[in-house]
């Protein structure tokens, strides 16, 4: 079996979605070790016919990438249309993604997934699912116990893969928590904002890097 | 009025799509408007790297030096920003959203809630309003058309501005004109 994860984030082997992957390729792993594994890092160059042979030869395909501005990064839009000479050479290909992002909330990725679903159909592949999940950004930083569930389900995720050749739609649905804040977060969070507490982490790091001062610059703004 | 045309078609095969942009752009000028037309496939360009140094060394600023910061200058005291591309692979191409990617120093690190949504603050008092000329490919259909608008809706509340419309090229260049301004 062919295996190929390609890693959509600008930031490369030192990015959050790396480390989504790494616990989804542990889970793997841990289920079969008969498999031959491809790992693609979008934000280098993709030698030449690589992404052709690639695509003809995996089982399974999984696109990892953070949401920027409420889609895909430019360079996996990039990918995508180089993926455009492909379509319906595959249909075995069993095509997943994976959608992290710096908000809370899933409902920001949902639009993208509705369009990941549709360029699977294009590509003539069979859709496994998007694993959408947020509050990825301080996963590098924070200790091991705030990060230990996020990380069981993405290695869940991963076993259900090997296991099945599919996405679990329970770990689906526990990793897309929370899909939208509820209420009592929502006023713990306008109460903190209130009290100056919720731009601390942003405070803290413009201060390092001696920028506080100017934090409210609008420098593009000369006409 | 202030507009900014961000044209994002590649740099083979779309001339008439650069051109119909041309007249358009014109049409406008003649019209009296103020009108700026980046051709992205012309452009120096290197894509966000999610490095924060917009947010958290240079506030506002992007720290990878190309010709992106002619589209952030105007776009920010423009009425309106048009994005206009051919959809390639059921979406808008690349090249315009490695410049949308590079628009995120238009807002600030801090988050507030909107509609019950995370988002980030404004850094500037207002933005421009946003539209979005489009070439159908051969296959592209009612849903297509919906996904691609959907996300540009959520660009916009991102932005805390409004997305006016969404109209195929296919139209004339003055009738096309005439949209960009009346909606």
């Amino acid at each position: 079996m062919w295996l190929s994860v390609i890693n959509g984030s600008p930031r490369g082997k030192k990015s959050n979605t790396a480390i989504l992957l790494g616990e989804l390729l542990k889970g793997f792993c841990s289920v079969t070790g008969s498999f031959q594994l491809e790992e693609i890092y979008l934000n280098r160059p993709v030698k030449d016919g690589r992404l052709d042979q690639l695509f003809h030869e995996s089982d399974i395909m999984i696109i990892a990438f953070p949401l920027y501005t409420d889609a895909m990064p430019g360079i996996v839009k990039e990918f995508f249309e180089d993926l455009s000479g492909l379509c319906g050479t595959n249909p075995a290909l069993k095509l997943g993604f994976i959608v992290q992002s710096g908000f809370p909330e899933a409902i920001h990725s949902r639009f993208i997934a509705r369009y990941l679903e549709r360029l699977a159909s294009r590509l003539g592949a069979q859709y496994l699912g998007t694993a959408i999940r947020g509050g990825v950004e301080g996963i590098q930083v924070q200790p091991a116990w705030m990060t230990r569930r996020i990380r069981k389900l993405f290695w869940k995720l991963g076993a259900g893969l090997a296991l099945n050749s599919e996405f679990d739609d329970a770990v689906l649905l526990s990793l897309a928590q929370p899909e939208r804040l509820g209420a009592f977060v929502r006023f713990i969070y306008t109460t903190g904002a209130r009290l100056g507490l919720t731009d601390f982490y942003w405070n803290r790091i413009l201060r390092e890097n001696n920028a506080w001062q100017r934090r409210f610059d609008r420098s593009y703004m000369i006409s | 009025m202030k507009i900014t045309i961000v044209d994002g078609a590649p740099g083979h095969g779309f001339d008439p799509f650069h051109g119909k942009l041309v007249q358009i752009t014109s049409a406008l000028a003649l019209g009296g408007h103020d009108v700026k037309n980046f051709r992205l496939s012309r452009m120096h360009l290197r894509p966000c790297t999610g490095c924060w140094g917009c947010w958290a060394r240079t506030p506002g600023e992007c720290v990878i030096p190309d010709e992106t910061i002619q589209i952030r200058q105007a776009a920010i005291v423009s009425d309106r920003l048009i994005f206009a591309s051919p959809l390639i692979m059921g979406f808008t191409s690349a090249l315009l959203k490695k410049v949308q990617d590079k628009m995120i120093p238009l807002l600030l690190p801090y988050i507030e809630l909107v509609n019950h949504e995370c988002h980030h603050r404004k850094r500037y008092p207002a933005y421009p309003e946003l539209g979005l000329l489009y070439q159908a490919e051969h296959d592209t259909g009612e849903e297509d058309l919906k996904i691609v608008r959907e996300i540009y809706l959520r660009y916009a509340l991102n932005f805390r501005t409004e997305f006016l419309f969404m109209e195929t090229l296919d139209k004339e260049s003055e009738e096309l004109a005439y949209v960009v301004i009346s909606h």
